[in-house]
């Protein structure tokens, strides 16, 4: 009785502990994190789509799933490399990266998409 | 100075006269030639009111007897006749060049042929039939005889004066009215064989009808019997030529034309036999004059352009048509019917359709390219009994579509371009967002 209550109240105390810790991150890294999930989000609801429907123009589904994937990819990386306690990169150069790869991507995605 | 006018214009209208039928034409067969081969000149005489019914249809007659040594079919190569009239059934042999060789290369390249035999026929006449078809009773000394249905005459006979209505039901071979009066026929007997589709009974014996010797006692059951018994056959042959045999020569003679019939055993007394009617709407059908179609203009071309294309796409709409003419004696008349088919052809058919028309002989089909590509061919196929049979056929390629051809945007793929624009959209707005944040 008293570990049950216990483990609760620990999965409580892990939670809460974690909530506060994620507020404490800086805003620019939670408008990273939220447009990653954004990515992901669309790349599920494509996946669902497909399930659904058959994979008829196989190639429009890969590129609409790459793109979002992509996407989530390289943004992660801007995560990483834009974090304070990252010192290998300046942060401008590590958004110049981003914003370069994001452009070869789309160009990828835009030519498969048929 | 009266009668000389009146001599020099005498002349003048005879000259006309072989002109009131018109000059011959390949395109419009009017003013044929026909060699009749007889036995003895009485039979022009006999025979004449069969003879002026042809006459009077602007078909010109030569009367030569058989055994003729100046009897020649064809001359450097061209044939002389257009048609030919056997009417000489115990010739044994043909004087001049004709033999029968040269009567089945006559047929062979397309002219017409009318024989007749009796009870005198002669090996030469049966091999003849036998070469078109039909078979003569092998017995020389039989003819048909018919204990029920035989014509009632003043002597007692022997019943080989037979009556028959038993007509093949064809309005191209016998005409559009009903010939009423049952046919006259006094002759010999021919069978058909059933597995040769090209031959047609046009006057059968009854079902109680045989063929036997009318003199002696019959000893063994005779060969034919019944309704395989054929009075007078048809022979339409894939080059179109038609070739009539009847068993009588009686049946065309002014006799059996002019006299009255009463069946065996019924009350119907007709004033008039209907060897007139018969003789006179299948010589018709022999000589071309009904059932004789023609088809011109085969086109196809696609919906909206007025050129035949060299080639289709899959799924295109396409137009077909086709002219149908019928001789009808004198000129080209439209042919009328609703059961023309068209197929779209390629090892198997793939589309048919029944062709309408505009009553004017042009027929019209529409209808959409499949969906397989390869070498297909439009085919009309129509054989109805106692026309000339139609086979038409066009080649043409159907291709797939070209890369061009395909649909740009593929419906079903909507979610996809969506998402990906989106993201182009979201990466857009997060820049903006990330760079300019406090």
């Amino acid at each position: 009785m008293a570990r049950e209550k216990s483990s609760k109240d620990n999965a409580q105390a892990l939670f809460h502990s974690l909530r506060s810790a994620y507020a404490a991150t800086p805003v620019n890294l939670k408008i990273i994190d939220l447009y990653v999930g954004f990515a992901v989000f669309t790349a599920l609801i494509q996946v669902v789509y497909m399930a659904t429907v058959g994979s008829f123009p196989f190639n429009s589904f890969l590129s609409g799933v790459l793109s979002c994937v992509g996407t989530a990819v390289l943004a992660v990386c801007l995560r990483i490399q834009v974090n304070k306690e990252f010192k290998d990169l300046p942060p401008e150069r590590a958004f110049a990266d981003f914003v370069l790869c994001n452009l070869v991507l789309h160009l990828v995605i835009m030519n498969f998409l048929g | 100075m009266k009668s000389l006018s009146f001599f020099f214009f005498f002349i003048f209208i005879i000259s006309v006269f072989p002109f009131l039928c018109f000059s011959f034409n390949p395109e419009s067969p009017t003013d044929r030639r026909v060699l009749v081969l007889l036995d003895d000149f009485s039979l022009k005489y006999s025979h004449s009111i069969f003879f002026n019914s042809l006459k009077s249809r602007c078909l010109n007659l030569e009367f030569k007897l058989s055994d003729d040594p100046s009897l020649s079919l064809q001359r450097y190569g061209q044939y002389l006749y257009d048609a030919l009239i056997l009417f000489c059934p115990s010739t044994k042999k043909f004087g001049g060049s004709l033999d029968l060789t040269a009567v089945i290369d006559f047929v062979d390249s397309g002219h017409d042929l009318i024989l007749a035999a009796d009870s005198t026929a002669s090996d030469l006449i049966k091999n003849i039939a036998t070469e078109c078809g039909v078979d003569f009773d092998e017995d020389s000394s039989a003819m048909v005889i018919d204990h029920k249905s035989y014509a009632i005459s003043g002597t007692e006979g022997d019943h080989s004066l037979i009556v028959s209505d038993d007509f093949i039901q064809s309005g191209a071979i016998l005409g559009k009215t009903k010939i009423e009066a049952p046919v006259l026929f006094k002759g010999i007997a021919h069978s058909v064989n059933s597995a040769n589709s090209l031959v047609l009974k046009v006057l059968s014996a009854s079902p109680s009808a045989y063929s036997a010797n009318p003199e002696s006692k019959l000893l063994n059951p005779p060969l034919l019997t019944g309704s395989a018994i054929s009075l007078v056959s048809v022979v339409q042959a894939r080059n179109n030529a038609r070739i009539m045999i009847a068993g009588s020569l009686d049946l065309f003679s002014n006799r059996l034309l002019r006299t009255a019939v009463q069946k065996a055993g019924s009350q119907d007394k007709y004033h008039k036999s209907g060897n007139e009617q018969f003789v006179t709407e299948i010589s018709k059908w022999v000589f071309h004059e009904r059932g004789h179609l023609k088809a011109v203009n085969l086109r196809h071309l696609r919906v909206g352009e007025t050129d035949e294309p060299a080639m289709y796409r899959i799924k295109d709409d396409l137009k077909f048509s086709v002219e149908i003419h019928e001789w009808s004696g004198k000129n080209w008349e439209p042919y009328v019917a609703d059961d023309v088919q068209v197929q779209f052809y390629m090892m198997s058919s793939y589309v048919l359709k029944t062709l309408s028309t505009n009553g004017k002989g042009l027929y019209l089909a529409s209808f959409k390219v499949p969906d397989v590509y390869g070498v297909f061919q439009f085919k009309v196929d129509y054989h109805r009994l106692g026309y000339t049979s139609l086979s038409l056929s066009k080649q043409i390629p159907v291709r797939p579509f070209r890369h061009n051809e395909y649909e740009r945007f593929i419906t079903t793929a909507f979610p996809y371009y969506g998402a990906s624009f989106t993201m182009m959209a979201g990466f857009f707005i997060f820049s903006i967002l990330f760079l300019y944040n406090k």
